[in-house]
């Protein structure tokens, strides 16, 4: 019940443009704490740990809302315990969460004026899918220098196209890329910004699917890939490869043999004659059956980033690692 | 050029008969990392009996590594520290340290001091200064004593438990997990992962001279079921390394700029295992860290020809053939993917933060 409930206000929060799920999860524990009867902090941590759990077993990509819930029970746990009462540490706990979360919002202005003084005048740019931040970051470059922007289209979601929308609209030039046409594109390029879902304990990048082949192209295209992102998605995690998120199952990229579809003797192709005009047609792979099939995020190790901008600074991937380190090791 | 040569073997000749006798052409550009000691029975000076006992050890090998090094020479200071009388008009606090030194000096004249040693010789040092003047005589060494097991305890046995969790977590079912030599971390992460019932099978890579890997093998395949093993020597490695999914690593001792300092070959397998992209995890506990930096396998080294555990058929080093073993070698952090330490998976880069963010200014 309790459960359930956490992920309505979560879902509810998420309605919200401004808010990303790291924010959201965050609030959502805050109501939560509203809501809680606990009488003692351990109580409250359990239930505040229970909830954060709940959250990311319903969430189909949970790592963006586990940092926002890492940083906040870290936060709770080192929050001094000097009030007179737990009702009111209660209290101020609570009005800490919904301050920090007003706070957070400011943070993409903050790191939009980092980013801004690496963006030359007449710079072309290449970012991927949608990300408040680069939005942010190049709605501000636009006002006061002139640059144009290629979005990759960014499938499955084909959010890329949102972000081409909202640039065109604000007078930006702009062009959509295929996923597919990254390489193609990557020589006009200056530099690219890319937004993200989390920045992890490696100081690499976990965001939707197609950065981390961005970054290998652009590193082999010795272009900057600069990574944006708020120190709220700051996240203790250390993925050792793709398959090392949690968001990897043994069902993304399997190889499936659909019955009446047997697989081709091996050596010996099939001949033409072989492939009946009816058998292809009896065989339709819908856009619904590649996205299914297919990963929602993938990860981009640290040596391909050149630099994160964040609202701690701008650090280099080691600096990210060196900052979370500071922040939960100690 | 055979001129050349000449010379140069006329002067190792003249240096040889100098410094080690006709049988030895010295060993030149390798002396300063200082000779592997065959120690008599010879003890000069006020030593322990305990102390006399762990040199022995450690010269003969019979404890090796830097983890079981560590253990047993703490182990050993707390009995000599319960043997210890202060003379009169001294503090233990004050004169505790000048009668330990000599010992220590024993035990490094047997074999070169580990990190793992000095870190913790360092530590124990801080807290004889810090001992209180006015306490009883045997109270204070109990508290020195108490204070050394809390220090095994904290830093090495539960670190262990902390890493073995974390590194467990990185194993997956149906994952080649590929080792070098014998770590006793490594050891203790592989059994536990077994007794999780993964599914896993495991490559030993070993190599001479040592051939610690042979006792790993032996412990992973005495478990119930027995972990399915594949054991091969170093040459073999580019072969098998394709079929790894992660590998795990021990370390002698973590430096500052993240190069690993752990046995000869180890760098070898990190390189290989990078040119493949197979993660590499270096599993090593926080008290390994040492402040210094190291760039090369060169400035500090450890040799391993006398050794009188090595096989038989070890070519013997005469007149013509200078045998040279060095024990260890240094990784370069570009090699490895992370390091798995009781705070937490960090890359190899972060190490110096470590310190810091514990709120320590020594380790």
């Amino acid at each position: 019940m309790a459960d359930l409930q956490i992920y309505e206000s979560y879902q509810r929060l998420l309605q919200n443009e401004d808010l990303s799920t790291p924010l959201a999860a965050i609030l959502a524990l805050t109501e939560m704490m509203e809501r809680s009867t606990a009488g003692t902090m351990f109580e409250l941590l359990n239930e505040l740990k229970g909830s954060a759990e709940a959250l990311s077993r319903q969430s189909p990509n949970p790592i963006g809302l586990n940092a926002g819930c890492e940083l906040f029970i870290e936060f709770i746990t080192l929050f001094p315990h000097d009030a007179a009462s737990f009702s009111e540490l209660k209290t101020e706990l609570i009005r800490q969460g919904q301050q920090y979360a007003k706070q957070a919002l400011t943070y993409r202005a903050k790191i939009a004026e980092l980013a801004f003084d690496f963006i030359k005048d007449d710079s072309v740019i290449l970012t991927h899918s949608y990300s408040r931040v680069v939005l942010q970051t190049l709605l501000m470059a636009h006002k006061r220098k002139r640059i144009s922007v290629f979005v990759t289209e960014a499938r499955p979601r084909g959010m890329g196209i949102k972000t081409a929308e909202m640039l065109t609209a604000a007078g930006i030039p702009c062009s959509v890329v295929l996923d597919s046409a990254v390489a193609y594109v990557i020589e006009k390029v200056d530099f690219v910004l890319m937004g993200s879902e989390a920045v992890v304990e490696s100081g690499g990048l976990v965001n939707a699917v197609g950065s981390n082949q961005i970054a290998i192209i652009a590193k082999a295209a010795n272009k900057p890939f600069y990574a944006l992102a708020e120190s709220y998605k700051f996240h203790r995690m250390f993925p050792l490869s793709q398959y090392d998120l949690p968001s990897h199952n043994s069902r993304l990229l399997s190889f499936q043999t659909p019955s009446g579809n047997p697989r081709t003797p091996s050596g010996r192709r099939p001949s033409e004659s072989s492939l009946a005009p009816n058998h292809t047609a009896s065989i339709k792979i819908t856009q619904e059956d590649i996205a299914r099939n297919n990963p929602d995020i993938d990860y981009t190790r640290p040596d391909l980033i050149s630099l994160v901008f964040s609202d701690v600074g701008s650090l280099t991937p080691e600096g990210v690692s060196q900052y979370l380190v500071g922040m939960f090791a100690g | 050029m055979p001129s050349s040569y000449r010379d140069r073997a006329g002067s190792v000749d003249g240096y040889g008969s100098v410094d080690r006798g006709p049988k030895s052409r010295g060993l030149r550009i390798f002396s300063h990392f200082g000779l592997p000691k065959t120690l008599g029975h010879q003890v000069k000076g006020d030593i322990h009996p305990a102390i006399v006992r762990l040199a022995l050890q450690f010269s003969e090998f019979k404890i090796c590594g830097a983890n079981a090094r560590c253990i047993a020479t703490l182990t050993a200071f707390k009995t000599v520290i319960q043997d210890y009388v202060t003379p009169p008009h001294n503090t233990l606090s004050r004169h505790l340290m000048t009668y330990l030194s000599p010992q220590i000096t024993h035990l490094v004249a047997a074999r070169p001091m580990s990190v793992t040693m000095g870190n913790a010789i360092r530590q124990l040092k801080l807290e004889i200064s810090d001992s209180d003047i006015d306490l009883p005589e045997q109270d204070a060494k109990d508290e020195l004593c108490q204070k050394i097991d809390n220090y095994i305890r904290d830093r090495i046995i539960i670190a262990d438990e902390v890493i073995e969790d974390l590194a467990v977590k990185k194993i997956k079912d149906g994952d080649v997990v590929l080792t070098y030599a014998r770590s006793s971390l490594v050891e203790k992460i592989i059994l536990r992962a077994h007794s999780l019932n993964k599914q896993f099978s495991v490559i030993v890579i070993d190599s001479r001279p040592l051939l610690e890997g042979k006792t790993l093998l032996h412990s992973l395949t005495s478990t119930v079921p027995p972990i399915p093993c594949t054991y091969a020597l170093l040459p073999a490695l580019p072969s098998l390394i394709t079929d790894a999914d992660v590998v795990l690593l021990g370390a002698h001792s973590l430096h500052a700029n993240g190069s690993v300092y752990s046995r000869a070959g180890t760098a070898m397998v990190a390189m290989l295992a990078k040119e493949h992209s197979v993660p590499v995890m270096l599993c090593c506990e926080t008290y390994k860290f040492s402040e210094t930096v190291m760039l090369d396998g060169f400035g500090k080294n450890e040799l391993g020809s006398f050794i009188p555990k090595f096989s038989p058929d070890t070519p013997k080093s005469n007149s013509n053939l200078e045998v040279l073993n060095p024990l260890y070698d240094s990784t370069p952090p570009s090699c490895i993917t992370a390091v798995v330490t009781e705070v937490g998976l960090i890359p190899p880069t972060s190490i110096s933060s470590i310190p810091l963010a514990l709120g320590k200014t020594t380790l």
